[in-house]
């Protein structure tokens, strides 16, 4: 079935690895040869340090749920999807992600458990582009 | 310091557009703009070529040509609906550094009608950079306006703190309150809105789930507005018809701009722009008589409260308890035109803000109607604080009234 809500156009220049590394079912995140943080959104410094020694490296992908919304209102193909649970993730590995949360019941956002833990799973959107998704286990 | 520009600068009129809210008619930014400036210079007798410097979020070249003037101070700052409260430090910046003696902080902003005209006469920047933080992180997982965005924050307030969504509730209830006191507010009565006039916090809690928890009336409107204020140099403050509002106090801050980026989801700069105004002021939160807060969300308004040091963490709703911050209320009056969520909202809310702070400490907030007692608060102390972007960027003001 073809993927109908918004698919990334990947930035090559800083975040190449980023979406390769989602096209290959891998959590691949930029760290800090000095202090040796991990971080989110990739960047060319390293925000918690500046420095500019960075490497990648391949993440875990467990976390667990900061925070989250239910949206009731949506646009193009997610319109379709209301309710849908949207939440940060604090990576095991330090850092945040954004995501819609799987494995929730939207319509009860009193069930939905800050804190609860969450693995990472990839979703081909197209041949070329895989979107990183969480899920609570 | 070495030089603290605190009162080299006031704030010396303040106007609307000629028409705001819903504009059954449609209107364009520019017209509102424009409308707004000709408004101020008329109630304060300085003509648009005494301008010397133009601030507005992003448009003040086109502002400056379509009034005729050649402006040797230019602003753009376009971070949000804080920029205007980050105009007027600027403009006291420029003032304390005398390059200039008089500047025009405008906003114009057509919310409402850019639907009827089909996405025309906003004066926004059009096209989408396909590979911007949010069109790569946030827009596949459905992040769409603000509301999809705050939300998160006051899941985590609630989770942080034990509130609820009727204690938020509450601020909506209290800041209607105070827009049936403002006839020019969307909401003011049944007479300008269907659903204008009072409500409960049953009201709020029935209302549309539009981005769990947050609901309709949780959520600011989407309107058509236009507003100006000048800011002008003691000297020539002093020498207007109009009553001055000294600007005792001016900060900004940014935390991220990104909500990726919000580390503590309960807290924003505006602890930092506060503590700068608060201290240019000489003054603190306990000193401070009336409070006008960027009430996009009615969780803005709560966690902008405790940032500014007016309730502790945690507690920022408890200034709206028993209508504590509504009209003859016990505390601190907060949000007295009625707010965004109440009074007008057209996308950027801090100009609203100023026009309000310096009605009522200039005494000339308007009265009310259908018997109603006025708006018109005692105080000659005021807090206002702005925020833009997702929780990011906070601008503070301290103002005082002219003794």
């Amino acid at each position: 079935m073809a993927y109908t809500k918004p698919i990334p156009d990947p930035e090559q220049y800083i975040n190449k690895p980023f979406w390769d590394g989602c096209k290959d079912g891998k959590l691949m995140l930029p760290r800090c040869l000095t202090c040796n943080r991990v971080h989110f959104y990739p960047r060319v410094i390293c925000p918690h340090c500046h420095s500019d020694q960075l490497e990648w490296v391949e993440c875990s992908g467990e976390g667990y749920l900061h925070t989250f919304a239910v949206q009731h209102r949506a646009f193009g193909g997610w319109a379709e999807e209301v309710p849908f649970v949207t939440a940060f993730i604090d990576l095991k590995e330090g850092d945040r992600m954004l995501t819609v949360l799987r494995g929730v019941d939207a319509t009860k956002p009193e069930t939905i458990k800050i804190g609860a833990k969450v693995k990472i799973e990839f979703e081909a959107a197209s041949d070329e582009v895989s979107i990183p998704f969480w899920r609570v286990v | 310091m070495p030089n603290n520009p605190s009162m080299a600068a006031a704030i010396v009129g303040a106007a609307e557009s000629n028409k705001i809210g819903y504009i059954e008619e449609g209107t364009t930014a520019t017209k509102l703009h424009i409308e707004a400036i000709i408004n101020v210079c008329k109630q304060t007798g300085i003509s648009p070529s005494e301008i010397e410097g133009v601030f507005s979020a992003g448009f003040s070249a086109q502002i400056a040509e379509h009034l005729g003037i050649h402006p040797r101070y230019i602003d753009t700052t376009a971070i949000g609906g804080c920029s205007f409260v980050m105009h007027v430090h600027h403009a006291l910046a420029a003032i304390n550094a005398g390059i200039i003696d008089v500047a025009v902080v405008s906003h114009g902003e057509s919310g409402f009608s850019a639907r009827k005209n089909r996405g025309n006469g906003t004066n926004r920047a059009t096209g989408d950079d396909r590979w911007s933080v949010a069109n790569q992180f946030e827009v596949p997982y459905g992040i769409a306006g603000a509301p999809s965005n705050y939300a998160h924050a006051m899941t985590r307030h609630m989770h942080q703190y034990g509130t609820t969504k009727a204690d938020f509730a509450q601020i909506a209830v209290v800041t209607r309150d105070w827009a049936t006191l403002n006839p020019r507010a969307v909401m003011h009565s049944k007479e300008t809105h269907p659903a204008g006039g009072k409500i409960t916090v049953q009201d709020v809690l029935d209302s549309r789930l539009i981005a769990w928890p947050l609901n309709l009336l949780d959520i600011c409107l989407v309107t058509d507005h236009g507003g100006a204020v000048l800011v002008a140099s003691a000297e020539k403050a002093r020498s207007l018809r109009t009553r001055p509002v000294w600007v005792a106090g001016a900060g900004e801050n940014t935390s991220h701009s990104s909500m990726l980026e919000m580390g503590d989801f309960t807290a924003t700069s505006a602890a930092a722009s506060a503590n700068t105004a608060y201290k240019m002021a000489g003054m603190g939160p306990g000193e401070m008589e009336l409070a006008m807060i960027y009430d996009s969300f009615t969780i803005t308004a709560a966690i902008t409260a405790e940032m500014l040091g007016l309730a502790p963490r945690g507690e920022g709703h408890t200034l709206w308890q028993d209508g504590k911050a509504g009209p003859g209320g016990s505390g601190i009056p907060i949000n007295t035109n009625g707010g965004g969520l109440s009074f007008s909202h057209s996308g950027m809310y801090g100009m609203m803000l100023l026009v309000e702070a310096y009605r009522q400490l200039s005494g000339t907030a308007e009265d009310g109607v259908h018997g109603i007692a006025g708006k018109q608060t005692s105080a000659k102390t005021a807090i206002v604080n702005g925020t833009g972007g997702s929780l990011s960027n906070t601008g503070t003001l301290v103002l005082v009234a002219d003794d």
